[in-house]
C-alpha cells in the first residue's frame, strides 16, 4: 500500500488538473450561449458547489484513514448498492474522458490537422493513458508533478498575452434566473471534479496540519479558469459563442501574436498535455472502478476494455463531437449530479455516523 | 609427530595448481625444523620476499617458532593465519602460503606485486580546476585514494568475492551513520546472490545490482574520480569498487547526477546552476530537436514564423526523400561516422572527419540529396548530446524513437511520447530512491543542490532523497 501512496501535493495537482478539464476550450463558448456573461456566476455557483465535496472528503479520509471507498460503502450500504454506485462511477469517468478527448480532437483537427489522419494521431494517446493506468497512480501523478509548472506557465502566458490587446468589462445580469439555471445544469457534468478523490481515498497520504494545501490547489486553478472566463467574455464580448477553443484563441487574436510569431504552440502544447493528464486521470479512475466490481481480473483487463470501449464509442462519435456536446446537455447531467453532489452527501451521511459511533463510543 | 610434511604439503598445492608454470615453492630445513613457502611468482613481489623473509630465515640461528617468525623475522609486510582450506585461494591472491612441521599454524604473508597505473586524470572527467586524480585498476591503490579523503573511522569497507572462476574481490564502501543500512545490506545480498563465471569490470555487476535490469536507463552511478565518490559516500550513498576496474560505482542513483558534474563544486554557484541548465537544455534539444523539427515540417509548418517557412521551403524543394526518410537517413549517417571514428586509430580518424563532413555532408547538399536545415538539426542534436555524455546512449535510442513519434504523428506524437517517458522515469526507484527526485515527487530540501545550486555554506543538510541516517550536516 504504500508504494502507492500519493503525496498532499500531487493530490492537489491532480485536482487542479480534473478542474481545468473540459472547462477551458469549448465550454466557454457554450456557455454563453445559454447565460451569456453571466456564465461567469454560472461557473462560481458550479464550482462554490464542487467545494462542498472537500471537507467532506477531508472529515472521511480523517475516520477512514487506510480504507478504500469500495470497503467503506461495502460496510454500510451492502455490496449490491455499491456496485451499482461503481457502475455509475465508471460510466461517469468514461464520459469524462471521452469527453476532453473530443473537444481536445476537434482543437487540433481545425487547427492544425487538417485531416481524418488526426484520429490516428490521438489514439497514440491511448497508450500513453493505458500505461499510466498500469503503472498506477504514484507513477502518473509524479509526472504531473513535473510538468505541471509548465502547464500552469502556459496557461498564465495565454491569459497574459490576451491583456495586451484592449478589452473591457462584459455587461452582466442580461439573462434571466432560468437561463442561469439551464446553463447551470447543461454544464453541470463538466463538474465534479473532486470525485476522484473519493476513489483514490485510500492512496492519499495527509499529515496533520496539511489539509489546506488541498483547499489552495483546488482554489488557484478554480481562479486561474475564472481569470480565463472574464478575459474570454472581456474580449470577445458578444462573438464569444463563436470562439470554440477559449485559451488557445485568448492568443490567436492578440495583437502581440503577429507582432512575435506563432505563439500559439504555447496553447497547443498547455492543451495537449493536460489532455493527457486528464485522460490519464479518468481512465486510471475508469480501471480502479472496474478493478473493485471485478476484483478477480487484473488491471491489464480493465484497460483493455476502456481501450475497446473508448475506440468503439470514439469511432461512432468521430468527428461529430456535436454528438458528445448533446449528450452533455442531454443524459449527462444527470449522471454528473449523482456523482458529484448526492454521492457526497452519502459520504458525508457515513462520517458523520462514523463520528457519532466514535462519540457514543468515548461516552 | 610433525604438524605438516613439508614435502608433501608442497606437492599437493602444486597439484592443486594444476602445476601452474609460474607456481614457485622454496623448502628450509634447519637443526630438524622443516618450513615450506609457496607462492605464485608472477603476482608475487620476489625481491621484497628474499629481502623481507628468506634471508632473514636463513640468517636467523637460534630455534625457530611462529612467534618469533611473526613478530621478529618477517618485516614491512601483513601476516594473517589461516586454515588448511583456504590456503589455495591465498596463493591466487598473491601471498606466500607459509607451513612448518613444529607448528599447526598456517601464515599467509602478502607480497602482492603486479603491474598498475599511476592515478591520473581520467581521461572521461576532466576538470578546470579540482583534484586530478582518478581511480586506477588496483583495488587497493582505490580505497586507498578513497581512505586519504575520509579520515574517519566510520568509513566501512566490506569485501566479498563475486565470480565463480575469476572469484574478483568487490568491495561496498559506505559510512557508518550516514549511509541508509537498508540500501547497504541490500547491495551486499544482491553481490552475494550473483551467480556468473567472472566479473572482468564494475560493468559486468550493474545489472545484477539494478532494481530495473532490463530497463534503458542506467540507474547506478558511476565515477572514475575519488573525490566524486567520496561527495556520494557523505551524502549517504554507498560505492562498490571492483578489483581490476577504474570504474567506482554509487548506489543510490538519480537522473539529477547526470546533470551536476564535480567541476560545478569548484566553481561559482551562479556559474554551476547557468551551466546545469544548459546542460539540461542541451538534453532536451539533443532528444526532440530531430522530432519537433519534422513535426513542424510535415504537420504544423503554420506554427513557423513566414521567413523561417520560406528558407525551409526552398532548400527541401526537390529532395528525394520525404522530410521523414532525410532526418532519419542523416541520423543513421551521423551515427554510423560516430561508431567509426571510436573505433578507427586516431590517424585515420580526421580522414574520417573528413570524409564525413565534408564528402557525404557537403555533397549530400549540394546534390540534393539532403537539405541543409536537415543538416544542420541533426547537427545540433548530436552536439546537444555531449552536454551530458553520461546519457549519450540512451538518448541515441531515445532520439530515434522521437523522430519516428515526430515524423508519424507529429507534435501529438511528441507530447506523448515525452509524456510516456516520464511515466516510465517515475517507475525507477533506485534502492528506494525516486529516479527523478528532488522534481519528481518533489522534495524541497533537496533543491539546495538540483538544478540550481546554493553556495556551500547554506546547505546544512544531506539529501533527503536517499534516505540518509543522519540528515544534518555537522
Amino acid at each position: 500500500m504504500k508504494n502507492t501512496q500519493i503525496s498532499l501535493r500531487q493530490c492537489g495537482i491532480i485536482i487542479a488538473m480534473c478542474i481545468f478539464a473540459n472547462k477551458i476550450l469549448l465550454m466557454p463558448s457554450l456557455m454563453f450561449e445559454n447565460s451569456k456573461s453571466d456564465s461567469i456566476f454560472v461557473l462560481i455557483f458550479l464550482f462554490a458547489l464542487d467545494f462542498i465535496a472537500l471537507p467532506i472528503f477531508l472529515r472521511l479520509k480523517k475516520h477512514y484513514p487506510t480504507e478504500r471507498l469500495y470497503d467503506i460503502l461495502k460496510d454500510k450500504i451492502g455490496v449490491f448498492v455499491t456496485k451499482l454506485i461503481f457502475i455509475l462511477l465508471i460510466v461517469f469517468f468514461f464520459f469524462k474522458c471521452l469527453l476532453v478527448f473530443s473537444v481536445t480532437y476537434v482543437y487540433f483537427k481545425n487547427q492544425i490537422y487538417h485531416d481524418e489522419f488526426i484520429f490516428l494521431a490521438f489514439i497514440s494517446f491511448l497508450p500513453v493513458i493505458s500505461h499510466a493506468a498500469i503503472v498506477g497512480i504514484r507513477a502518473f501523478s509524479r509526472t504531473m508533478e513535473l510538468f505541471f509548472f509548465f502547464v500552469i506557465a502556459g496557461f498564465i502566458v495565454c491569459l497574459c498575452i490576451s491583456l495586451f490587446t484592449p478589452i473591457s468589462m462584459p455587461y452582466f445580469f442580461t439573462t434571466t434566473a432560468k437561463d442561469f439555471f439551464t446553463s447551470t445544469y447543461n454544464h453541470i457534468f463538466s463538474f465534479g471534479d473532486f470525485a476522484f478523490l473519493f476513489l483514490v481515498i485510500d492512496r492519499i497520504k495527509i499529515s496533520d496540519g496539511e489539509e489546506k494545501s488541498i483547499y489552495k490547489y483546488a482554489f488557484f486553478s478554480m481562479l486561474l479558469v475564472l481569470i480565463l472566463y472574464i478575459l474570454f467574455f472581456a474580449k470577445y464580448q458578444i462573438t464569444a459563442f463563436m470562439h470554440n477553443n477559449a485559451l488557445a484563441d485568448m492568443l490567436v487574436f492578440s495583437v502581440q501574436f503577429n507582432a512575435i510569431g506563432r505563439l500559439d504552440i504555447i496553447a497547443m502544447i498547455t492543451i495537449m498535455l493536460m489532455t493527457v493528464f486528464q485522460m490519464e486521470i479518468f481512465s486510471f479512475a475508469f480501471c480502479e472502478c472496474f478493478q473493485s466490481i471485478f476484483p478477480l481480473l487484473n488491471r491489464a483487463y480493465a484497460i483493455v476494455f476502456f481501450d475497446i470501449l473508448f475506440c468503439v464509442l470514439y469511432y461512432v462519435f468521430v468527428g461529430k463531437y456535436e454528438n458528445v456536446v448533446s449528450s452533455v446537455v442531454s443524459w449527462l447531467p444527470v449522471l454528473g449530479m449523482i456523482v458529484s453532489y448526492l454521492l457526497p452527501i452519502l459520504f458525508w451521511i457515513i462520517s458523520y455516523q462514523k463520528r457519532r459511533g466514535k462519540i457514543e463510543k468515548t461516552d | 609427530m610433525p604438524f605438516f610434511d613439508v614435502k608433501q604439503k608442497i606437492e599437493e598445492l602444486k597439484s592443486a595448481l594444476n602445476n601452474s608454470v609460474d607456481f614457485s615453492s622454496r623448502y628450509f630445513e634447519k637443526n630438524g625444523q622443516e618450513i615450506g613457502m609457496v607462492f605464485l611468482k608472477s603476482i608475487t613481489d620476489q625481491a621484497l620476499f628474499s629481502e623481507a623473509l628468506y634471508l632473514p630465515l636463513q640468517t636467523y640461528e637460534k630455534p625457530l617458532d611462529m612467534e618469533i617468525l611473526r613478530n621478529d623475522i618477517i618485516k614491512g609486510t601483513d601476516v594473517k593465519i589461516i586454515d588448511d582450506n583456504e590456503m589455495v585461494q591465498e596463493i591466487l591472491d598473491g601471498k606466500i602460503v607459509f607451513f612448518t612441521n613444529f607448528s599447526d599454524e598456517i601464515l599467509a604473508i602478502d607480497f602482492l606485486k603486479f603491474p598498475t597505473r599511476v592515478p591520473s586524470e581520467p581521461p572521461t572527467s576532466p576538470v578546470i580546476q579540482g583534484p586530478r586524480e582518478g581511480f586506477v585498476e588496483d583495488l587497493q591503490t582505490n580505497i586507498t585514494l578513497l581512505r586519504r579523503r575520509i579520515k574517519s573511522p566510520d568509513f566501512t569497507i566490506e569485501t566479498l568475492r563475486v565470480g565463480s572462476v575469476t572469484q574478483t574481490k568487490v568491495c561496498v564502501g559506505y559510512i557508518k551513520g550516514i549511509s541508509n543500512k537498508k540500501v547497504v545490506r541490500k547491495i551486499i545480498k544482491r553481490l552475494k546472490e550473483i551467480e556468473v563465471d567472472g566479473i572482468l569490470d564494475s560493468y559486468n555487476i550493474v545489472s545484477f545490482l539494478q532494481d530495473k535490469p532490463n530497463s534503458l536507463f542506467r540507474q547506478i552511478g558511476n565515477s572514475e574520480k575519488p573525490d566524486v565518490v567520496v561527495s556520494k559516500l557523505l551524502e549517504g550513498k554507498a560505492c562498490i569498487i571492483v578489483d581490476g576496474s577504474p570504474i567506482v560505482l554509487t548506489i543510490p542513483f538519480i537522473f539529477l547526477e547526470d546533470i551536476q558534474n564535480s567541476n560545478d563544486y569548484y566553481t561559482n554557484h551562479h556559474y554551476s546552476s547557468f551551466v546545469r541548465v544548459i546542460r539540461l537544455f542541451g538534453l532536451m534539444i539533443s532528444l526532440i530537436a530531430p522530432g519537433f523539427y519534422l513535426a513542424l515540417q510535415i504537420y504544423h509548418y503554420n506554427i513557423l514564423p513566414l521567413n523561417f517557412l520560406i528558407t525551409i521551403a526552398d532548400t527541401t524543394q526537390g529532395l528525394p526523400f520525404t522530410p521523414f526518410l532525410e532526418i532519419l537517413f542523416i541520423f543513421l549517417l551521423f551515427q554510423i561516422l560516430y561508431e567509426v571514428s571510436l573505433r578507427l586509430p586516431s590517424y585515420l580518424g580526421l580522414a574520417t572527419s573528413v570524409v564525413g563532413a565534408l564528402i557525404l555532408g557537403d555533397t549530400g547538399v549540394k546534390a540534393g540529396l539532403i537539405s541543409p536545415p536537415g543538416v544542420i538539426i541533426v547537427a545540433l542534436s548530436k552536439i546537444a548530446l555531449y552536454t551530458i555524455p553520461e546519457e549519450a546512449s540512451q538518448v541515441t535510442v531515445l532520439q530515434l524513437l522521437f523522430i519516428i513519434f515526430g515524423g508519424s504523428l507529429g507534435l501529438v506524437g511528441i507530447i506523448s511520447g515525452l509524456v510516456y517517458l516520464a511515466n516510465y522515469l517515475n517507475t525507477i526507484d533506485s534502492y528506494g530512491t525516486p529516479y527523478l527526485a528532488p522534481y519528481s515527487p518533489r522534495i524541497q530540501n533537496d533543491l539546495q543542490d538540483a538544478i540550481f545550486s546554493k553556495p556551500l555554506v547554506q546547505i546544512k543538510t544531506r539529501p533527503k532523497s536517499f534516505n540518509p541516517e543522519k540528515e544534518k550536516i555537522k
